[in-house]
């Protein structure tokens, strides 16, 4: 969208009062030492698809930038990040609008990627030099299974426990994908006529119960809203505005599984930290701006500008209550933190 | 060998597996249930007289049940009936006009086990909840619940008089317990596997157990006094104190096979059994062909790997323990796996080419009697001529769906009735193959044959020759066709193939093959280089490259 970017440029002139009055809202007392309150120039998607949290991914050189800052507010344009961004994915090449969810799924693993890819270098460094030139490499090499910290703060575990009705044992089957665990939440799906389970050690066709539990809890419970859902009438996707409360705090409760071991932190409580809010009326086009929490205040990041904004007006984004389609400002990813790693 | 048209269908209402059987001892009534949610219940004296053309003996039907139904049970007289499902409550039926009487809820998992008293007015069920449940029938409540399992409950048994409970499932148990005081129980054994069922020894003072393993064993069963809880409460209870260490019978059974891995010949299986054991079978021939013992079952896998693809055939399931070989289910499926008789073993000739489904199903049926055996000299035509199976494999003939139409051993089809069976039940399809030795068709296998990049002899060929051949040719016979028709021929009207005369080069040797640049073994067959080397079943695409001219 051209248009975003001559409108974040217009946005960065007129800055001056908004920052004051940001600082003013907080009150310099309150201010939080070493804190900078920077909104990012909107040039596309992209950049409104990262602002959000950045308080979790510590894109390096945006971060030295708003660090180096003598300011408290202001506002910054992420152009090396969208550079890097581009080059990396063809598919952000453009200025055409994207989705956050996707994006935010190709960041953090193509991240968790480059974390990968740079330590194997470093072992295989470090095995040349200690063992000499007549290493081979073979394939056996030490794998690097040790999580990095894209796996440390969003890594949950899912599992998938499939229960024969015959010989009643639980096949357990894993995935990561804690989206996916919202679907299914707790529904028992029963496998039977013509797709019964074939259970290994029945070595037969036989019904089964099949469920999906969490098995661990991540430090930061990322959850996407399907807001999104094709309709047949209309032959093409709609918003789906319904209201969907999110609460403050939140616990988990599928965590409870077949088998006797339960999930290793069932009981994890997780406060919310931030939400991207998707604002328009439908699903190809809109507008993204955030909520964060920091230091106990909720700031909300609209393009180059930042606001502090009462708790309460949270609320304003769980959706629309009537079923009339009209643009709506609401939640569409949502970030949790566990209590327990916060302090 | 499932077949379209259902002819003479077994137990017709079914339509999912059978679970479980109820039998009313006085009434000579049989209930069944199980996967379709519906209850039947049949007369036992047709039953008994049921042959596979007369056999419609459902009196009735019970539907209402929600669920697959796990457990039955009824009373001698035949004036209870009682359900249990994975819907967790019991439904109880008066069999005699077909009318629900009532539901009881308190289980919290399927409802597996269920035993009634003699006049209907208790019943007891086991649970997947680990629970065993003592019902009023007439009071319309749960009784007592008995909490001496620790996992699931598969199996009950009620005593005569119905004084005690015996019980056991997946915490291998069998546990004795007084109904009316649960506190008086006993371990009657430890057995090795889970249990499924329990049956009284004709004078009721043991029980025989059968689990999930092949075993049978009989072990015997504590006085009933001896459970009072004077008696009882001296020893207290714990997991060690088990009433019998030894069955007073055992009957041994068979390992079961539980891995298998169909070769790359689509021909030989080898397996892998509860004891370790591993072994070859030949599907064609439906024998085993050897025992390996006890030896690494991946390494003799990968020992046997071959390049060569056949078509699929067959599939395998292992659910009786037993390699259970399903042919494919018409005439596409089940003949397509054209080999050459030599490489087979079959014979010495070179160009004879055999057909695996087609050969089996003529030594399956070659007992048949049937009319049509006869060729075009008048004479009778039996099996394969290449060899025969044994007499007592079993044969079994099913819908696609699974449900058995007609089974027999393959020497049986001998006999008259069998034959007059086999008639109603077998698909035209198999009868012209088996028995009219009608040869099924070829597999086309369509590629595209162009000049390699570096054969720069004819640049003008640049439109691509689609071509198509039986899929099992080998790329020998595609040399020899772009020796004759292409390169050296030289007759673009193709009115006669010369083979050139001054060299006594074959074909071979003048002209090789690629498909993705690897120079392919003349003897590889089409199938197998699109399968191994091209890996896709779109734009097969050869090239060759003369060598000599």
């Amino acid at each position: 969208m051209s248009i975003c970017q001559d409108l974040g440029l217009n946005f960065q002139q007129r800055m001056g009062a908004n920052i004051s009055q940001l600082e003013r809202d907080i009150g310099s007392e309150q201010f939080p030492p070493n804190e900078h309150y920077f909104g990012l120039v909107n040039f596309g998607k992209h950049a409104i698809a990262i602002q959000f949290y950045r308080p979790y991914i510590f894109v390096d050189h945006l971060e030295k930038n708003i660090a180096t800052q003598k300011k408290k507010v202001g506002s910054i344009a992420p152009k090396k990040f969208i550079a890097r961004l581009r080059k990396e994915k063809e598919e952000f090449d453009n200025y055409m609008q994207q989705d956050a969810h996707e994006f935010l799924n190709f960041l953090i693993n193509h991240i968790n990627e480059i974390i990968l890819a740079e330590r194997n270098q470093s072992t295989l460094k470090v095995q040349k030099n200690t063992s000499g030139e007549n290493v081979t490499c073979n394939g056996t090499l030490p794998q690097n299974t040790e999580p990095t910290w894209v796996h440390e703060i969003f890594q949950g575990t899912l599992t998938s426990e499939t229960r024969c009705l015959n010989c009643e044992t639980v096949d357990v089957g894993q995935n990561t994908s804690i989206t996916h665990c919202l679907k299914c939440f707790s529904d028992t799906e029963t496998l039977n006529n013509d797709n019964k389970f074939k259970c290994d050690h029945c070595s037969s066709y036989q019904e089964a119960q099949k469920r999906m539990r969490v098995k661990k809890l991540p430090l930061i419970l990322a959850l996407h809203l399907k807001r999104f859902k094709y309709m047949e009438q209309y032959n093409r996707h709609i918003k789906v505005s319904h209201r969907v409360v999110f609460p403050l705090e939140l616990r988990l409760f599928n965590t409870k599984c077949f088998q006797s071991d339960d999930a290793v932190n069932p009981d994890r409580l997780y406060d919310l930290v931030a939400v991207v809010v998707h604002c328009g009326s439908g699903p190809n086009r809109g507008h993204y701006i955030s909520i964060v929490k920091s230091h106990g205040f909720w700031l909300l990041f609209d393009d180059d500008m930042v606001d502090k904004i009462d708790a309460s007006a949270i609320e304003d984004f769980y959706g629309l209550t009537s079923d009339i389609q009209k643009s709506s400002e609401t939640g569409y990813i949502l970030f949790y933190q566990s209590r327990d790693a916060s302090c | 060998m499932p077949q379209k048209d259902s002819v003479c269908p077994l137990y017709e209402p079914t339509k999912d597996y059978v679970r479980t059987l109820a039998y009313a001892k006085d009434k000579e009534q049989v209930a069944s249930a199980g996967l379709d949610r519906a209850i039947f219940l049949w007369d036992v004296n047709t039953l008994t007289a049921l042959t596979a053309s007369n056999n419609t003996v459902t009196t009735s039907s019970l539907v209402g049940n929600k669920e697959s139904i796990y457990s039955l049970a009824m009373n001698p007289a035949g004036s209870v009936l009682v359900s249990g499902s994975t819907e967790k409550v019991l439904r109880v039926w008066d069999p005699r006009n077909c009318s629900r009487l009532m539901k009881l809820k308190g289980h919290s998992d399927n409802v597996k086990a269920l035993v009634i008293s003699q006049d209907g007015s208790q019943c007891v069920s086991g649970s997947s909840d680990g629970t065993i449940k003592l019902w009023s029938l007439s009071q319309q409540r749960c009784v007592s619940t008995i909490r001496v399992h620790s996992e699931a409950v598969w199996a009950l048994l009620a005593t005569e008089n119905f004084t005690h409970i015996i019980s056991g499932g997946r915490d291998k148990l069998v546990i004795i317990t007084e109904l009316r005081n649960p506190d008086n129980f006993m371990i009657v054994c430890e057995e090795t596997a889970p249990i499924l069922r329990l049956c009284f020894t004709a004078d009721q003072q043991g029980v025989w157990v059968s689990t999930s393993k092949s075993d049978i064993r009989c072990w015997k069963l504590p006085p009933r006094n001896s459970l009072s809880s004077d008696t009882y409460n001296q020893n207290n209870y714990n997991t060690n104190n088990v009433y019998q260490t030894q069955p007073t019978c055992h009957i041994p059974g068979g390992p079961a096979i539980k891995h298998y891995t169909v070769l790359n010949d689509k021909r030989h299986i080898l397996t892998k059994d509860t004891v370790k054991n591993v072994a070859l079978y030949d599907v064609l021939k439906a024998c085993k062909v050897e025992d390996l013992g006890e030896v690494d079952y991946e390494e003799e896998v990968k020992k046997r790997f071959k390049m060569v693809f056949v078509p699929n055939w067959f599939n395998v399931d292992l659910k009786t323990g037993m390699l259970t070989i399903h042919l494919g289910q018409d005439e596409t499926d089940c003949l397509s796996a054209w080999v050459s008789a030599k490489e087979a073993g079959l014979t010495t000739e070179n160009d004879q080419k055999v057909n695996f489904g087609a050969l089996l199903l003529q030594a399956l049926l070659e007992h048949w009697n049937h009319p049509n055996r006869v060729n075009e000299a008048g004479m009778k035509v039996i099996g394969n001529n290449f060899f025969s199976v044994p007499v007592h494999t079993p044969l079994i003939f099913s819908e696609v769906g699974g449900r058995t139409l007609y089974r027999l051993q393959v020497g049986d089809a001998s006999g008259e009735n069998e034959g007059n069976l086999l008639v109603e039940t077998v698909p035209s399809w198999v009868v012209e193959v088996a028995i009219e030795m009608s040869a099924p068709n070829l597999n086309k296998l369509p590629f595209y044959l162009l000049p390699h990049s570096s054969c720069q002899s004819k640049q003008d060929r640049q439109k691509k020759d689609r071509l198509v051949a039986n899929d099992f040719i080998q790329c020998r016979k595609v040399a020899e066709h772009v020796v004759e028709k292409i390169v050296g021929g030289g007759d673009a009207n193709g009115a006669g193939a010369k083979p050139a005369e001054d060299t006594t080069d074959s074909p071979e040797e003048r002209v090789e093959l690629l498909c993705c640049d690897q120079v392919l073994d003349p003897n590889m067959d089409l199938r197998t280089v699109r399968h191994f080397i091209w890996k896709s079943n779109v734009e097969f695409t050869l090239h060759y490259r003369v060598l000599k001219l």
